[in-house]
């Protein structure tokens, strides 16, 4: 079976995207959860790490003798593996608006995740956001309504599909930090918060006691 | 309907760079519009083609497809042929993971080391986080050529979408002087003997916009002569 090493489900969004696809869509895996630790960067999990990934970095994927790591390598590597799961859009041309989403999600945004970490067991509660992050916000906003206005929702393209996986820490974000979006944007928070692998990811997020200071956007203050 | 491809400046725009030589070295036929940016009205022109604001963006008939890494995306899904990404599933996975991990990685080496192809080739003093992704890169490079790059000088052996993602990596190396190992030094040299990338540093090197913020030596702008070799 495969196995997918992640960090702390409460702090780690990159984690959490391979995690929610595979669950989504129904493809058996392991789970290999390696706690962040403190500081951020220790010996210890680096070297923990080292036994599965050259990058340093969580989440892998492991089939066999075959490692991926990078979120967004671990998503084409499983469309290509699994074709029936439909990891992409099957038509082409909202295929490759899904992958340009995607890497639009994978190098950018770096305002918005600065200012507001993913951290599932926050308190809702509104954060004043830089104007840098509240033009991700505005990019992001535009790009899930029309999504959803163009191909029907509830997901971005219909049915749940990789692009989601890749937006869902940005909608436990808008959640977290009460940031105001559109309705259409709303609405499409709530479809991914519907789904039973959000709410079995967010159930283990908060039985975890690790804090990791570096995420927390109130700190000292530990919400 | 052919494709086209909205790229920036060819001696700057580093995302430009990755499909076009992509794209180029595996034979696809396109063509090209180039933008300068920051320029006058080029803001209203890359919406125009680009709802991200952003270049580049390839354009096949009603299909937009920004990004860099879903164009590459884009073009191997449409010429399977053209073998852009390797044909063994365990190599393609690999670089895939090292498209990305250059795709939304090495922040301080993009920051410190901005790619200028016109740039006379000098060292520059290099912070500890850039030397760290020097290292990252140099054991990506290394890595890749002892494990998959039997049968060609390149990454996996023949170009692949991975090389196109490093292509600017190696223009920043050869810019500021960077050393590296001799194996990467090797990948480096056979980037830079590749028609496609001669192609666009040619083009680059003969291009008149002066974007103050991408020069590190402002208000003085070295320039290569437009033939170099």
């Amino acid at each position: 079976m495969m196995q997918l090493i992640i960090g702390n489900k409460n702090y780690s969004s990159w984690s959490f995207r391979p995690w929610i696809a595979m669950k989504a869509l129904g493809i058996p895996f392991e789970e290999v959860l390696i706690p962040f630790g403190r500081p951020i960067g220790n010996p210890e999990f680096k070297q923990k790490l080292a036994e599965y990934t050259p990058a340093g970095l969580v989440p892998v994927l492991i089939d066999g003798d075959v490692h991926v790591w990078e979120t967004l390598a671990i998503l084409e590597y499983l469309a290509e593996t699994f074709p029936d799961k439909r990891l992409w859009p099957a038509d082409r041309k909202q295929r490759a608006e899904a992958r340009a989403l995607s890497s639009e999600m994978h190098a950018g945004f770096s305002a918005l995740r600065g200012a507001c970490p993913m951290n599932i067991r926050r308190p809702v509660r509104e954060r004043a956001l830089p104007e840098a992050a509240r033009a991700n916000v505005k990019r992001i906003e535009t790009m899930w309504s029309e999504a959803r206005a163009r191909y029907g929702g509830p997901f971005l393209f219909g049915n749940f599909c990789a692009a989601d996986a890749m937006y869902a820490p940005m909608a436990a974000r808008v959640f977290t930090y009460g940031i105001k979006v559109n309705r259409d944007a709303l609405a499409y928070v709530e479809a991914m918060m519907a789904l039973p692998a959000w709410s079995e990811w967010k159930a283990a997020a908060l039985k975890e006691e690790w804090i990791v200071p570096e995420d927390e956007a109130d700190w000292p203050t530990v919400l | 309907m052919s494709l086209k491809l909205v790229i920036g400046n060819k001696n700057y725009s580093s995302w430009s760079m990755r499909p076009w030589i992509g794209l180029k070295a595996a034979g696809i036929p396109f063509d090209e519009e180039v933008i300068s940016l920051y320029g006058d009205g080029s803001r209203e022109q890359i919406l125009r083609h680009s709802p991200s604001g952003k270049v580049p963006v390839l354009i096949d008939g009603d299909v937009h497809v920004w990004e860099s890494l879903a164009i590459l995306e884009y073009a191997a899904e449409k010429f399977p042929d053209a073998g852009l990404w390797p044909s063994d599933p365990a190599a393609r996975a690999h670089a895939r993971a090292i498209s990305t991990e250059m795709h939304a990685g090495f922040a301080a080496l993009r920051e410190e080391c901005g790619m200028n192809l016109w740039r006379p080739p000098a060292k520059k003093a290099l912070g500890a986080d850039t030397r760290a992704n020097v290292a990252r890169i140099d054991e990506i490079w290394t890595g890749c050529r002892a494990r998959f790059g039997q049968g060609g000088p390149f990454l996996f052996g023949r170009f692949t979408a991975a090389d196109a993602m490093y292509a600017p990596v190696v223009g920043r190396f050869i810019t500021f002087a960077i050393d590296v190992s001799p194996v990467a030094s090797g990948y480096m040299r056979a980037m830079a003997a590749l028609a496609a990338y001669q192609e666009w540093r040619s083009a680059a090197l003969r291009e008149t916009w002066v974007i103050p913020k991408f020069e590190v030596d402002y208000p003085d702008v070295p320039r290569l002569p437009a033939d170099a070799a």
